[in-house]
């Protein structure tokens, strides 16, 4: 391999990796502060995908102005699922909550999944860009939709950092993935908190699906991808582990793009999880699996 | 027990004898007339259609009673499940179209090789948190799937194998049979297996972790035990229904399978056995017979699981048992 084949690899692994970064992140914060295994993750990035499609496409909204939309459009959604289900689920259960919840997801997913078949057909809607131009990194070429998706992977990440660190209600969230009770006792709204975690995680994840909506269309099960991939990195970097998050989903992103680049497609898959089973054999609570479950901590 | 009411003619004892035997293995009475009447149904359906949807729902009941075999006794669900199915289908349809091996002992190979992957799955993630089973057994699941779609030269993707019958004149009828055999044996073995000291062990691990350790229990050892037991006789299942329907191909795997047995088990009842079956036979016939329903099928699957999961987790067997102490029948030992 030489070295422009390298450079070329890390920067599309890079840019891939920025996506895998953000969802897993929604993800690892939803797990930290609910204690959800979230299976439908991917489902709120196709809604992000298809009310980007339709705010960009349809109606002709600035690219930016459609992605934002779709952001609030899956942090809605997000909040009324969590309203719908969760909390009820919360209120009811009597089993093991974790085992319960992951289940629940997934009837989830399949549910979506169906609604979104049903409602907008096996078609793939997609947009050829949302900008007609291109950037040079390293002497290669590349579409400015995809930097543009990086930078706003990048933007989100930070912006939830901040507010996670400097507001009242960042750090109310954070005390409650340290302990629920405990936050409780100092007064904060648990139902509150949770409703908004799982909306700003699946704001998150829409948030990626509206920014690469060029590169890949909303359809029924677009979210399959993302998840897994997701959830990938998510176990790569321990469960619930936020900022172990962002540094696995770059991993992961480039480990995709050179295991494709030397396997080629169907074979990255099995790639994926041997490093996996490696992983889990030497160091099982993940790469930077922390004992106790935190959100940037 | 039932045999301790005090006027029982002495002629009626060993009827009552008999009951209790039956009873220890599971079958009850309102149990074996669902049975006697499932085996005799072929005798009034006698269009192939409606026989091949009683198959169906069989193979839905079995693979959701295995299913359920994990799920409802160590709390660890299978989301591969799919996956182990396929590979024992695949290991049998390979076996028989390449070399033309027997096809019992191809579903015996099936089985090993099913229960092997789901050992070495188990040996990985059972030692850590309950979830990191079924995200493991999700991964290994698609990664078969990946196998079989990207193996072209054994496994000719998404053509399929096409797998010859299991016997020269093979109808219908033979099928059903067999897997009503099969799922009365698997029922009777497994129960057996639960109501052991094993099986003890299986629902302290599943109820109490921690507790179950404290009191000297090995939860990996016999969370394993559990696993590949259940991931071998998947695979056995799935050998069995390569030769039903004739071809194998990578659409066996998807997870949307795993979701329709698992929807299945915790409809009929988590920790049940049993509830699956009846799941499946609720379910399956109507889906099939309703074609407008069919588009529909994942999800009402869906909702039903959601559902069942914020309202009822007891299923279709808490209803049963809902529904026997309301009449006060006669009062068994608990499952």
């Amino acid at each position: 391999m030489d070295l422009s084949i390298i450079q070329n690899l890390l920067v599309t692994g890079l840019l891939r990796g920025g996506l895998y970064a953000l969802m897993s992140v929604g993800l690892a914060l939803v797990f930290g502060v609910m204690n959800i295994c979230h299976f439908a993750h991917g489902e709120y990035y196709v809604i992000g995908a298809y009310v980007a499609y339709f705010a960009y496409a349809l109606f002709g909204l600035n690219p930016i102005l459609a992605i934002l939309v779709a952001a609030a459009a899956s942090f809605l959604a997000g909040a009324i699922t969590e309203k719908l289900l969760f909390y009820p689920l919360r209120k009811f259960n009597k089993g093991e909550w974790v085992m319960n919840a992951f289940l629940l997801t997934a009837g989830l997913s399949t549910v979506l999944q169906s609604i979104f078949r049903l409602s907008f057909g096996m078609k793939y809607m997609g947009i050829i860009q949302y900008w007609d131009a291109t950037v040079s990194i390293f002497g290669m070429n590349i579409a400015v939709d995809r930097v543009v998706a990086f930078g706003i992977a990048l933007v989100a990440i930070g912006g939830l950092w901040l507010f996670l660190r400097r507001t009242r209600t960042g750090r109310a969230i954070r005390a409650v993935s340290q302990d629920e009770r405990g936050a409780q006792l100092a007064g904060i709204d648990l139902n509150w908190i949770q409703t908004l975690t799982f909306a700003l995680g699946s704001m998150l994840a829409g948030l990626g699906g509206a920014s690469l909506l060029s590169l890949s269309p909303a359809y029924p099960f677009a979210g399959n991808k993302p998840l897994i991939a997701s959830w990938f990195v998510v176990t790569i970097a321990g469960l619930g582990n936020v900022e172990g998050a962002i540094v696995g989903g770059l991993l992961v992103g480039v480990f995709e793009s050179v295991s494709y680049y030397l396997l080629g497609q169907g074979w990255q898959d099995v790639a994926s999880l041997v490093l996996l089973i490696l992983l889990l054999l030497f160091k099982p609570a993940g790469l930077f699996g922390t004992r106790v479950k935190s959100v940037w901590e | 027990m039932t045999t301790s009411e005090p006027a029982i003619p002495p002629r009626f004892r060993p009827i009552v004898w008999l009951r209790a035997r039956l009873d220890n293995l599971g079958f009850s009475l309102p149990f074996l007339a669902c049975v006697l009447i499932l085996a005799l149904s072929p005798l009034v359906v006698r269009e192939a259609y409606l026989r091949r949807l009683l198959v169906t729902s069989l193979y839905f009941g079995i693979l959701a009673m295995v299913f359920d075999f994990t799920g409802g006794f160590i709390n660890a669900v299978n989301f591969g499940f799919a996956g182990f199915v396929g590979l024992g289908a695949y290991i049998a349809a390979i076996l028989t179209f390449y070399f033309g091996i027997n096809p019992w002992l191809a579903m015996l190979a099936a089985l090993v090789a099913s229960g092997l992957v789901g050992f070495l799955t188990g040996l990985l993630t059972l030692p850590l948190r309950g979830i990191y089973v079924s995200l493991m057994s999700w991964f290994v699941g698609m990664t078969l799937g990946a196998l079989t779609s990207a193996w072209e030269k054994v496994t000719r993707g998404a053509r399929g194998i096409i797998v010859p019958p299991l016997f020269e004149s093979v109808t219908i009828l033979h099928h059903f049979y067999i897997l009503l055999g099969m799922l009365l044996a698997l029922y009777v073995i497994l129960r057996l297996i639960i109501r052991s000291r094993v099986g003890l062990a299986f629902r302290a691990i599943g109820q109490n972790y921690e507790v179950a350790r404290a009191s000297g229990v090995n939860p990996i050892k016999y969370k394993l035990i559990n696993f590949t037991l259940s991931c071998a006789v998947a695979g056995m299942i799935g050998g069995y229904y390569a030769y039903f329907v004739g071809i194998v191909t990578p659409d066996l795997l998807d997870l949307g399978h795993t979701m329709e047995v698992m929807a299945l088990s915790f409809i009929g009842g988590s920790g049940s056995l049993i509830g699956g079956v009846f799941a499946a036979f609720l379910f399956i016939p109507v889906f099939d017979s309703l074609k407008r329903l069919m588009q529909y099928r994942l999800l009402i699957y869906g909702l039903s699981l959601i559902l069942i999961m914020i309202f009822y987790p007891a299923g279709l067997n808490g209803l049963y048992q809902k529904i026997k102490s309301v009449f006060k029948l006669p009062k068994r030992k608990k499952q």
